[in-house]
C-alpha cells in the first residue's frame, strides 16, 4: 500500500515538473497565489546577484517549499580522464540535454526532515532528469560531477533557513522566503515556483515567471558586442591603444621632470 | 557618488570585483614590462577562478594585452630597447606560423589525442626552456661576479663566444642584414623562419607565444636581454589585436568592460616593470624569467598530476 502511495506521489511530482500549460487540463492540486518582489529583474552595470522575495498564503500546517529555476538547455562539456594511469586531462567530450541555468530551491524546514515528499525538488532530482548523450557517458558520476560544477559556481543551492512561516491563521498561514539569486545570471525567463507539502502530499502549488533583462550600459554593450561584433573588436582595440598610450605618456612626461 | 565595489560584466555574465581585477592587471603588467611576456598564462586561470567562463577570460585577456604592451613598447621604445625591424620580421613569419598552427591543430584534432599531445609538448618545451635558461644564466652570473652598470646594455652577449658550428652556419646564409637596434648581423631568413615556428606552436597551445619568442630571441637570434623585452613587447601588441578583432567577430567573448579594468591596472603594471626592468642586468632578468617559466611548467604538471576536483568542464576552455 505504502509502496502504491509512493510511486503515485512521484508520477503526480514528475507530472507537476513538465511544462505546464500541457497538463493544464489535468487535476492539480489547489492553487497557491504569492507575489514576488521585485517582479523582474534588471542588471545594471552595478548589478552583483539580489534578492527575491516571495510572499504569500499556504494551507495550514503545510510546508512551503520555494524554488528559482532557470530555462532548460543543453551543454557541451568535456569529461576528465586519465591518460597512461597517470596524466588528468580532457578525455571525452559529452553532451547534456535539459539542464536548468539556475536551480536554488528553498523550504521551511530542512529538506532531509520533510522526506520524501521533498524528494521531487532537491538537487539530486535535478541530476536524474538530465539526459546525457552519448550513452556511455551516462554514468552516476557524471551526473554528480555536473551537480557539483554547478554548485561551485553558485548557479545549484539548496539554501538553508531561507523559508519562514507565520504561525497559522485559520485554515491558512503566510509564508515569507528570501531567495539569493546568484551574480553569474544570463537574462530571459525564471520561473519561481511555491509547493505546500501536507501529510507527505503536495496540497497546494503555483508557479510565476520572473524576466532577468539588462539594462543602461550591459545592455548597450550586449547590444553592441552581439549585433555589431566587429565595430565591437575595432572600439575595443582603439580604447585599449589609446589608454595604453595615454598612460604610457603620462609616465613618460613625469619621468622626464 | 562613490565608487562601486562590483561591476557587472554583460559578456562574462557574472559581477567581478573592481579591486581585485585592478590588482590582477597591476601584477600581471608588471611581469609583462620586465620580461616581455603576454602574462596570459597567469590571467587566465586566475580570471576563471573569479567566475569568468573560460572562453571570455582568454579573449578579454588578449584585448587587456593591447593596452598593457602599447603602455610597455612606448616605454621600452623611449629607453631605446625595440628592435622595429626584427619585430617586424618575426611578426610576418608569427601570422604565417598562426594561419598554419591552426591548421595542424585541427588535423591533431581529428586524429584525437590532441589535448595529450598539446600538454606534453608544453611542459617538456617549458621544462627544457626554463632549464636551459636558468642553468645558462646561473653560469653567466657566477663569471660576472660583479654586476655591470644598472644601463640597458647592448654589450653583454658581444663578448666573443667559442665560434661555434651554429654561429658559423648562422654567417653561412644568404641575405645577411644588418640590425643596428640589437648590434647583430643575420640573414633575413633567421627570424622569418622562427618566426613561423614560434607562431605555430602558439596556435597549437593557445597561447600568445611570448614564453617561446623571448627565449627563441636571446638564445637562436643572440639578441640582447634588454632589446628581447622591448621587441617582444612590440610584437605581442600586434598579435593581440588581431586576437580581439577575430574573437569579437567570431565567438563574441571579448568582454570590454573587463579588459578595460585589466588593462587599466596592467598599463600600469607595464610602466613599472619596464623601469625595474631597466635597473637588473640582462642575466638577472633571464635567469629570474627562466624561474617564472619554470614555475609555469611546475604549476602545469602539478594540474596534470592532481585529481582535479570537478571531472567535467564546459567545452571551449583548455
Amino acid at each position: 500500500m505504502r509502496g502504491i502511495k509512493l510511486c503515485l506521489i512521484t508520477l503526480f511530482a514528475i507530472l507537476l515538473s513538465c511544462p505546464a500549460a500541457l497538463f493544464a487540463a489535468e487535476p492539480a492540486p489547489a492553487g497557491l497565489d504569492f507575489a514576488v518582489s521585485p517582479a523582474s529583474v534588471r542588471i545594471g552595470a552595478t548589478y552583483d546577484g539580489t534578492q527575491l522575495t516571495v510572499t504569500g498564503k499556504a494551507p495550514a500546517g503545510s510546508d512551503v517549499v520555494v524554488r528559482f529555476v532557470g530555462a532548460r538547455s543543453e551543454l557541451h562539456m568535456k569529461e576528465k580522464g586519465k591518460a597512461l594511469g597517470l596524466l588528468w586531462m580532457n578525455l571525452g567530450s559529452l553532451t547534456i540535454e535539459n539542464v536548468p541555468s539556475v536551480y536554488l530551491v528553498a523550504a521551511s524546514r530542512p529538506l532531509d526532515e520533510i522526506g520524501a515528499a521533498a524528494a521531487p525538488y532537491r538537487l539530486e532530482r535535478v541530476a536524474q532528469d538530465v539526459a546525457i548523450a552519448p550513452a556511455e557517458k551516462d554514468t552516476p558520476v557524471n551526473r554528480q560531477e555536473l551537480i557539483k560544477l554547478r554548485r561551485e559556481e553558485g548557479l545549484y543551492r539548496e539554501v538553508k533557513a531561507a523559508v519562514t512561516l507565520s504561525p497559522a491563521e485559520g485554515a491558512s498561514q503566510d509564508f515569507r522566503a528570501v531567495m539569493p539569486v546568484p551574480s553569474k545570471l544570463a537574462p530571459g525567463a525564471y520561473t519561481v515556483e511555491v509547493l505546500a507539502l501536507k501529510d507527505g502530499k503536495l496540497a497546494a502549488s503555483g508557479s510565476s515567471n520572473v524576466q532577468v533583462e539588462l539594462v543602461g550600459v550591459p545592455a548597450a554593450l550586449a547590444d553592441v558586442a552581439f549585433n555589431h561584433s566587429l565595430i565591437y573588436g575595432i572600439l575595443a582595440t582603439i580604447v585599449a591603444l589609446l589608454s595604453g598610450l595615454a598612460i604610457g605618456l603620462v609616465f613618460q612626461s613625469k619621468g622626464a621632470h | 557618488m562613490a565608487i562601486p565595489l562590483h561591476l557587472y560584466l554583460p559578456i562574462a555574465g557574472n559581477s567581478v570585483n573592481v579591486v581585485a581585477v585592478l590588482g590582477l592587471g597591476v601584477a600581471v603588467g608588471l611581469l609583462s614590462g620586465i620580461f616581455g611576456v603576454g602574462g596570459g598564462f597567469l590571467m587566465t586561470p586566475l580570471l576563471i577562478m573569479m567566475g569568468i567562463p573560460p572562453t571570455v577570460a582568454a579573449a578579454s585577456d588578449s584585448n587587456q594585452i593591447v593596452g598593457a604592451s602599447t603602455s610597455g613598447t612606448l616605454a621600452h621604445f623611449k629607453m631605446g630597447n625595440v628592435d622595429f625591424k626584427m619585430g617586424l620580421l618575426l611578426l610576418v613569419g608569427g601570422v604565417l606560423g598562426g594561419t598554419l598552427g591552426v591548421q595542424v591543430i585541427k588535423i591533431l584534432r581529428a586524429m584525437g589525442n590532441a589535448d595529450f599531445l598539446i600538454n606534453i609538448t608544453y611542459v617538456l618545451m617549458l621544462g627544457f626552456v626554463g632549464g636551459y635558461m636558468f642553468l645558462e644564466s646561473l653560469q653567466a652570473l657566477r663569471k660576472n661576479k660583479k654586476p655591470a652598470k644598472p644601463q640597458a646594455e647592448s654589450a653583454e652577449p658581444a663578448k666573443p663566444k667559442k665560434e661555434s658550428a651554429y654561429a658559423r652556419c648562422i654567417k653561412a646564409m644568404p641575405w645577411q642584414m644588418d640590425f643596428p637596434r640589437s648590434g647583430i648581423r643575420l640573414s633575413v631568413l633567421m627570424p622569418l623562419v622562427l618566426g613561423v615556428l614560434v607562431g605555430v606552436l602558439a596556435a597549437i597551445m593557445g597561447v600568445g607565444g611570448g614564453f617561446i619568442m623571448v627565449p627563441v630571441m636571446v638564445y637562436l637570434l643572440r639578441m640582447p636581454m634588454h632589446v628581447v623585452v622591448g621587441t617582444s613587447l612590440f610584437q605581442i601588441l600586434f598579435t593581440c589585436i588581431n586576437v580581439t578583432i577575430m574573437q569579437s567577430v567570431e565567438n563574441h567573448t571579448v568582454d570590454f568592460v573587463l579588459a578595460l579594468i585589466l588593462l587599466l591596472g596592467s598599463s600600469f603594471g607595464a610602466q613599472v616593470g619596464a623601469k625595474i626592468g631597466k635597473r637588473l642586468h640582462g642575466d638577472q632578468l633571464k635567469i629570474l624569467l627562466a624561474t617564472l617559466v619554470l614555475v609555469v611548467m611546475g604549476k602545469m604538471l602539478y594540474g596534470l598530476l592532481a585529481q582535479p576536483s570537478v571531472l567535467l568542464a564546459y567545452m571551449g576552455g583548455h
